[in-house]
C-alpha cells in the first residue's frame, strides 16, 4: 500500500527539521581553558616551562597548556600530573613534601595534596573577580561613608577617588563577560598554611588556611596604579620582599599582614626577587639585566654591574655562596661571592631561561621555552 | 581451415571468400587512400606543430576531491602564502661574518628586487630595512635594522652586526643556525599587479639562473648559491620538458638501427618509422585540434604510439618477408600480410586502446588527458600502421636483400626456435609453472611494501640528486624550516577570523597535531598571539598565552604576517609542518584533523582541510588509492573479454593473461623494492603495460591456435608459431623497451619512474608470452577438441 503524499510531506519536512536542527550540533566542543584537563602528553618536557620547585627530593616543574610534570629522579625522567586546566601555569611553590601550590592565566590557583600528582583547583579567575568586586563594592560604601562625614572642602578629592574605585569596578565587571584572563605571575608560601598568589593589574591573594578560602589582600598592598606583581621572596629572618613592573618593590616584617612601599633603586620592571640565605640579604632582577643587592631587607640597593643586557627572570641559591640567575637570550650568570659579582655566559639556544635547579655538586637543570635542559653549573648542555 | 593451397604456395586470392571487404575496399582504392592519408598527414602535420606545452598545476591535482575542492574555494586567501623562492647565499670558507660576503649579498640582494615577479615591499634579506632586531628597554621596544648604522664592513661593525643578527631572532629563519648561510626571502606575484598577466615560471627560473647563481658564483668565488620554491621547481620542470626531444631523437635513431638489423631492408626499416612518425604527428595534430597541449605527462605520450606503431609495422613487414620469400609479388605480399593481420592487429590495438582508457577512473585531469592522448594514438596506429603501412609496401615490395636475409635467416634461426619450443613440452611446461609460479609468490610477498604516494625527500617531481633537491636538502639542514606543508584552512564569518574562540580551537588542534607523529611543528595567527602578548609584556616569558581578552588579541596581531588573515577577515590558515610526505605521515594527520573537524566545527569556525603541498598530496594519494583497484580490475576486464570475444574460449583468455597478471604482480614487487611508490605517474603505468603487453599474447595465440586447427601437435604448432610471429614478438618487446628506456634518464624523476617500469613491463610481458603462454597451454588446452569444434562450425556452414 502506498503511503499518502501528505504523510510523506509532512515526514519529510519534519525530518528536515531534525536534521537542519541536529546537523550542526558538535560531539564534543572545545573546553573552556579553566574547565578543561591539560591533554596528556609526551612533550610538556620539551615546550614552555616557567617555573621549578623542589618537593622534598622531587622536582616539579609548571608550564604552558596545564601542564606540570615531576621527577623522582633528578630530571632524569619526567611524569605529567593530573591538572584540571589548560591555561599557562607560572608559578609554583612546595612548603614541604607533599603540600604544593601552583598558579597561572586565567586567576587560577592549584593545589596539591600529593606532591605534585594530581592537582584541584581551589580558585580561579570567575571567583577571583568576585571576590575583588565585592572587596571593591565594601571599600566603595565606606568611601560613601567618609564623603558623607568629611568637611565641605575635601568632598571633591574623595569623591574623585571613589569615582576612580568605581570604574575599576564596572572594568571588572567587563572582564567578567569576557571570561577571567588576568594571570596570577607567582605564588609563595611562607608554611604550609599561608602564602600568597600575585600577579597583574595588582592581583593579590592570601590564604591562612591551606587555601580553604583565599582572600583578596591588594588593599593591603600600596599599588594605586595597579602594577603587575611579578615576585615575592621570603628573606631569611622572616620578612617579605616583593617586587613587580616599573620599579614597583613592597617589604612586610609582619608575616604579609600589612605592606609597606620600598624606595626602588630602579625605575624599569623587576621580574623577580630572591634570597641569598644570609639574613636580611635579597637581590633583584629584571628588565635588561638590572640587577640589586641588599643586605637590609631592601633600605639601601648596590647595583650589580657585570652582569648581561638580557633579561633576567628568576634565580637560584646554590650554597656556598653560589648564586645562578637565569635570562633571556640564553643568559646564564653564576656568582661565587653571595651575588656580589657575576660571570654571564650565553647558551647556544639562546631560548629564554626561566628557572635553574642544582640537582648534583656538578650538574644543574634549566627550564625555560625549550623544556628542561640538563647542564654543568655555568649552564652549558652536558 | 587448413588450406593446402596455401601450403603449396598457390595464389590464395583466387578465391573470393576468402579476401575480406575491408582487403578489397583498401588495396582496389590504393591511389586514392594514398592522397587522402598525403593531404590529411599535412593538415594534422601543421596543427601537431602548433601544439602548445601545458604545464598548468590544476590539471595535475585532482580537482574534484574535497580537499582540493576547499582549496580552490578559497585560493585567492592564501594565495600568496606559498609562492615565493628562498635563495641561501653560502659562504664556503669562514662565515658570513666577512666584508666580501656582505658586499656580494647586498648585490644579490638589489639584483633579486628588480627579477620580473618579485613582491619588492615583501623582500627580505639581511639588507632590506624590513629585517630588524627589536628589545624591550624601560621606555618600550627599541630596535634598528640588522645592518647597523654606518656599516663599513670593519671588524667593529661586523660584531655590531652579529650582535644585532642575535637579537633578531632571524637565525635559523634568515640566517643559517651556523652562520655560515643566509637567505634572501622573495614573495612572487601570482599577477603583475600592473599587467594582470601571470607570473612566466620558466622566465624567472632562467632569470635567477643565469642573473643570480651563475653571474655572483662567478663574481665571488667563495660563494654557493642555493635556490629552492615553488618558482624555481616549475621552472626546472619546464626545462625538463624541453629535454624530452633528445630523447625521442634518440629513441627514432635507435629504433631504425634496430629495424634495419631485423630486417635488411632499407624499405622495410625506413616505410615502419616513416609510418609511426606519421601516427605521432596525427596524433598531436588531433589533441591539438581537440584543444588540448603538452604537460609533462602527456609529452610521453608520442613515445609510446612511436613504439606501438613499429610494433605493428614490425609485424607488417615480417609478415611480407615472408610472403615475399615464397615468391609473391609486393601487391599479393602485402594483401597476405595484410589479411593475416589486421584482425589480431586491430584487435590488440583496441585492447590497448581499452587499457588507456580505464585511466579515465582516475580524477585528475593529466592522467585523464594522458587516457585520451594514448587512445587518440592507438586508434591513428590502426589506419597508419595496418593499413597505410602495407599499402606504401605494396608498391615498394621488401627488398631483395630481405628477402633473402629472412630465407638464410629463417632456416638458420630454425634451431633457436626448435630449443624454444620446448617451452610447451610436457616435461619442460611443469618447471616452467613452477618457476612462474614462485616469482608470483616473491612478488606478492614484495609488493606488501608498497606504498601509495611518494617516498623520497624534497620535490618528488625532480630527482633526489637534482640541483634543485640538494638546494632543497642545504636549507632543511641549516635552517629551522620544513618543505612539507600542509594547511588547514578556517573560515569563520566576515571579520571574526581573529575572535577567541576561534584562536582557541586553532591552538587545541594545533597542540593535537603536534602531539601527532609524522608532525614537526604547527603555526597559525594563535601563535602570533601569544608571542606577541609575551613582547608587548616587556618579554615575560609568563605571559605566553592566549589572551582572552579580544582587545589584546587585536593588539598582538595587528603586525601578523601577510597571508595569516585574507581581506575581510573570514579565513585564517593554520600551518602543519611535516616531517615527511609519506602516504602514511599524510594520512595519520589528514585522519587527525578530520575527526577534529567532525568534532570542533561550528557557525564560528569551520575547519577545513586542506592546502599546501602536503595537502594536495594528501588529496592525490586518496584519489589514487581508490582508483588503483578499479581500475586494475576494469583493464583486466577488457582485456579478458575481448580476448574471449576473439577466441571464443576462457582457456584461450587465460592462456593470455595469466603471463600479464604475474608481470603487473612483478612490477608492483619492483615498485615496492626500489622505492617507487604508486602515484600519478605510475599508476597509468599499470594500465599502459597490460593494455600493450597483452598484444603479444594475441599474436602469439592467435597463430598458435591457427597451427592447432592444422592439426599440428601442440610443440610442432608452437615451433610454426615461433618462426612466423616469434621473431617479431621478441622483436617488439625490445623495440618497446627501447621507446621508453631513455626516459630512465630523464631529470623528472617521475618520468624516469614511468620509463623504468614501461620497459620492464614491456619486456617482461613478451617474455611472458614467450615462455609461459606455451607451458600454459600444454595444461589448459585440449587440441583435439579444438580442431573437433572447429570441423563441427565448418560444417554446419
Amino acid at each position: 500500500m502506498a503511503t499518502p503524499p501528505w504523510i510523506r510531506r509532512t515526514a519529510g519536512v519534519l525530518l528536515g527539521t531534525a536534521l537542519t536542527v541536529g546537523s550542526p550540533v558538535t560531539l564534543a566542543e572545545i573546553g573552556d581553558v579553566l574547565e578543561t584537563p591539560a591533554r596528556e602528553t609526551k612533550l610538556a618536557d620539551e615546550n614552555l616551562l616557567t617555573d621549578l620547585e623542589r618537593a622534598g627530593d622531587r622536582l616539579v616543574a609548571v608550564g604552558e597548556r596545564g601542564h606540570i610534570i615531576y621527577s623522582d629522579d633528578q630530571g632524569e625522567t619526567w611524569r605529567q600530573a593530573e591538572v584540571p586546566v589548560q591555561v599557562t601555569l607560572t608559578g609554583v611553590d612546595f612548603p614541604n613534601a607533599t603540600k604544593g601550590w601552583a598558579v597561572g592565566h586565567g586567576g587560577v590557583i592549584l593545589h596539591s595534596p600529593d606532591g605534585g600528582e594530581s592537582w584541584e583547583k581551589q580558585l580561579d579567575g570567575w571567583e577571583a573577580v568576585e571576590k575583588l568586586a565585592a572587596s571593591l563594592e565594601e571599600k566603595i560604601a565606606r568611601m560613601k561613608e567618609q564623603i558623607e562625614e568629611a568637611p565641605e572642602e575635601e568632598k571633591a578629592d574623595l569623591e574623585w577617588d571613589m569615582e576612580g574605585v568605581q570604574i575599576t569596578l564596572e572594568n571588572l565587571k567587563a572582564d567578567q563577560a569576557l571570561g577571567p584572563w588576568k594571570p596570577f605571575l607567582d605564588v609563595a608560601f611562607q608554611n604550609a598554611t599561608t602564602g600568597f598568589a600575585i600577579g597583574a593589574y595588582g592581583f593579590v591573594f592570601r590564604t591562612t588556611d591551606g587555601g580553604e578560602t583565599w582572600q583578596d589582600w591588594s588593599s593591603n598592598v600600596p599599588n594605586p596604579d595597579g602594577f603587575h606583581l611579578n615576585g615575592l621572596a621570603e628573606l631569611t629572618g622572616g620578612a617579605l620582599l616583593m617586587v613587580g613592573e616599573a620599579g614597583t618593590m613592597y617589604r612586610s616584617t609582619d608575616e604579609g599582614e600589612s605592606w609597606e612601599s620600598v624606595q626602588s633603586p630602579y625605575t624599569g620592571s623587576w621580574f623577580h626577587v630572591i634570597a641569598t640565605g644570609n639574613v636580611n640579604e635579597a637581590i633583584a632582577f629584571g628588565l635588561r639585566g638590572n640587577t640589586f643587592r641588599t643586605t637590609d631587607m631592601g633600605r639601601s640597593w648596590t647595583a650589580v654591574t657585570d652582569t648581561s643586557d638580557s633579561t633576567l627572570n628568576n634565580g637560584v641559591v646554590n650554597g656556598d655562596g653560589r648564586i645562578t640567575l637565569v635570562g633571556n637570550g640564553g643568559a646564564v650568570l653564576v656568582s661565587t661571592n653571595d651575588g656580589e659579582s657575576f660571570r654571564p655566559i650565553f647558551r647556544d639556544d639562546r631560548e629564554g631561561v626561566l628557572d635553574a635547579e642544582p640537582i648534583s655538586d656538578t650538574e644543574m637543570l634549566l627550564i625555560g621555552e625549550g623544556g628542561v635542559k640538563r647542564t654543568d653549573l655555568k649552564g652549558r648542555n652536558l | 581451415m587448413s588450406n593446402p593451397k596455401h601450403d603449396k604456395g598457390e595464389h590464395y586470392l583466387t578465391s573470393p571468400k576468402a579476401e575480406p571487404f575491408l582487403e578489397r575496399l583498401i588495396f582496389n582504392n590504393r591511389a586514392v587512400i594514398l592522397v587522402a592519408f598525403f593531404i590529411l598527414t599535412l593538415f594534422l602535420g601543421y596543427n601537431a606543430v602548433k601544439i602548445q606545452p601545458d604545464a598548468s598545476f590544476e590539471r595535475m591535482i585532482p580537482l574534484e576531491h574535497p580537499y582540493i575542492v576547499n582549496m580552490l574555494d578559497h585560493r585567492e586567501d592564501i594565495e600568496n602564502l606559498g609562492n615565493f623562492v628562498r635563495i641561501a647565499v653560502e659562504a664556503k670558507e669562514g662565515d658570513i661574518f666577512s666584508k666580501e660576503y656582505m658586499a656580494t649579498l647586498e648585490k644579490i640582494t638589489d639584483e633579486v628586487f628588480y627579477l620580473d615577479g618579485v613582491d619588492r615591499s615583501g623582500l627580505k634579506s639581511l639588507w632590506t630595512p624590513n629585517v630588524r632586531w627589536v628589545e624591550v628597554t624601560e621606555r618600550g621596544f627599541q630596535g634598528g635594522t640588522v645592518i647597523p648604522d654606518g656599516y663599513d664592513g670593519s671588524r667593529d661593525s661586523l660584531e655590531q652586526l652579529r650582535q644585532n643578527i642575535l637579537r633578531s631572532s632571524e637565525v635559523g629563519r634568515l640566517v643559517a643556525d651556523n652562520f655560515e648561510s643566509t637567505i634572501i626571502y622573495a614573495p612572487l606575484y601570482e599577477k603583475n599587479p600592473e599587467t594582470g598577466e601571470p607570473l612566466d615560471y620558466s622566465n624567472l627560473s632562467q632569470a635567477l639562473e643565469t642573473k643570480i647563481r651563475q653571474k655572483f658564483e662567478d663574481q665571488n668565488p667563495n660563494i654557493d648559491i642555493h635556490i629552492v620554491g615553488f618558482a624555481k621547481k616549475v621552472g626546472d620542470l619546464i626545462e625538463g620538458i624541453a629535454s624530452i626531444a633528445w630523447f625521442a631523437g634518440i629513441t627514432i635513431v635507435l629504433t631504425t638501427i634496430l629495424l634495419f638489423w631485423y630486417s635488411r631492408c632499407i624499405a622495410g626499416t625506413l616505410v615502419p618509422v616513416l609510418s609511426s612518425i606519421i601516427a605521432v604527428f596525427w596524433q598531436l595534430g588531433i589533441l591539438r585540434l581537440l584543444g588540448y597541449g603538452m604537460d609533462p605527462y602527456s609529452v610521453l605520450v608520442p613515445f609510446l604510439v612511436f613504439a606501438i606503431g613499429i610494433s605493428h609495422g614490425v609485424q607488417v613487414v615480417n609478415a611480407m618477408a615472408i610472403e615475399a620469400a615464397k615468391g609473391f609479388d609486393p601487391l599479393t605480399a602485402a594483401r597476405l600480410a595484410f589479411r593475416a593481420l589486421y584482425i589480431p592487429g586491430i584487435l590488440a590495438l583496441i585492447s590497448d586502446a581499452f587499457g588507456f582508457l580505464t585511466l579515465l577512473f582516475i580524477e585528475i585531469d593529466v592522467i585523464r588527458d594522458l587516457a585520451v592522448a594514448a587512445g587518440i594514438g592507438v586508434a591513428v596506429i590502426i589506419v597508419t600502421n595496418l593499413v597505410l603501412h602495407p599499402l606504401i609496401m605494396s608498391y615498394i615490395g621488401i627488398t631483395k636483400g630481405g628477402v633473402k636475409h629472412v630465407q638464410n635467416h629463417g632456416e638458420k634461426q630454425d634451431r633457436k626456435w626448435r630449443v624454444m619450443s620446448y617451452f610447451s613440452h610436457p616435461g619442460v611446461a611443469p618447471v616452467s609453472l613452477l618457476i612462474a609460479l614462485m616469482g608470483l609468490g616473491l612478488g606478492i610477498y614484495y609488493k606488501q611494501d608498497l606504498k601509495v604516494g611518494d617516498l623520497d625527500q624534497g620535490a618528488p617531481e625532480l630527482r633526489a640528486d637534482s640541483r634543485y633537491n640538494l638546494d632543497n636538502k642545504f636549507i632543511i639542514d641549516n635552517y629551522s624550516t620544513s618543505a612539507d606543508i600542509l594547511v588547514v584552512m578556517v573560515a569563520t564569518p566576515e571579520e571574526e577570523c581573529t575572535r577567541y574562540p576561534v584562536l582557541r580551537a586553532m591552538d587545541t588542534l594545533q597542540w593535537e597535531l603536534a602531539n601527532t607523529p609524522g608532525v614537526q611543528s604547527t603555526a597559525s595567527l594563535a601563535d602570533v598571539s601569544k608571542t606577541v602578548a609575551k613582547a608587548l609584556s616587556e618579554g615575560n616569558w609568563k605571559w605566553y598565552e592566549l589572551p582572552r581578552n579580544q582587545t589584546i588579541i587585536n593588539a598582538t596581531i595587528r603586525e601578523a604576517p601577510p597571508g595569516l588573515i585574507n581581506t575581510d577577515c573570514s579565513l585564517t590558515p593554520l600551518l602543519v609542518f611535516l616531517e615527511d610526505h609519506k602516504a602514511e605521515t599524510l594520512r595519520t594527520v589528514t585522519d587527525r584533523v578530520e575527526t577534529f573537524i567532525a568534532e570542533n566545527s561550528n557557525d564560528q569556525h569551520t575547519f577545513k582541510l586542506a592546502a599546501g603541498n602536503a595537502g594536495v598530496e594528501a588529496a592525490t594519494n586518496e584519489v589514487i588509492s581508490k582508483a588503483k583497484n578499479m581500475m586494475l580490475v576494469f583493464v583486466y576486464a577488457v582485456v579478458s573479454v575481448l580476448c574471449f570475444l576473439t577466441f571464443r574460449s576462457i582457456r584461450a583468455v587465460a592462456c593470455v593473461v595469466i603471463p600479464l597478471v604475474l608481470t603487473s604482480i612483478l612490477a608492483e614487487a619492483i615498485m615496492a623494492v626500489m622505492g617507487i611508490g604508486i602515484k600519478v605517474a605510475t599508476l597509468p603505468v599499470i594500465a599502459l603495460g597490460v593494455g600493450i603487453g597483452v598484444d603479444y599474447g594475441i599474436y602469439i595465440y592467435s597463430k598458435l591456435e591457427r597451427y592447432l586447427l592444422e592439426g599440428k601437435p601442440l610443440q610442432e604448432a608452437y615451433f610454426e608459431t615461433l618462426r612466423s610471429t616469434g621473431k617479431a614478438v621478441m622483436f617488439t618487446g625490445v623495440t618497446l623497451g627501447i621507446g621508453v628506456v631513455t626516459w630512465i634518464f630523464s631529470p623528472i624523476k617521475f618520468q624516469a619512474d614511468m620509463g623504468l617500469l614501461l620497459f620492464f613491463m614491456f619486456l617482461w610481458n613478451m617474455v611472458g608470452s614467450i615462455w609461459l603462454l606455451p607451458a600454459l597451454a600444454r595444461f589448459l588446452l585440449r587440441p583435439d577438441r579444438m580442431v573437433a569444434k572447429a570441423r563441427e562450425a565448418e560444417s554446419k556452414r
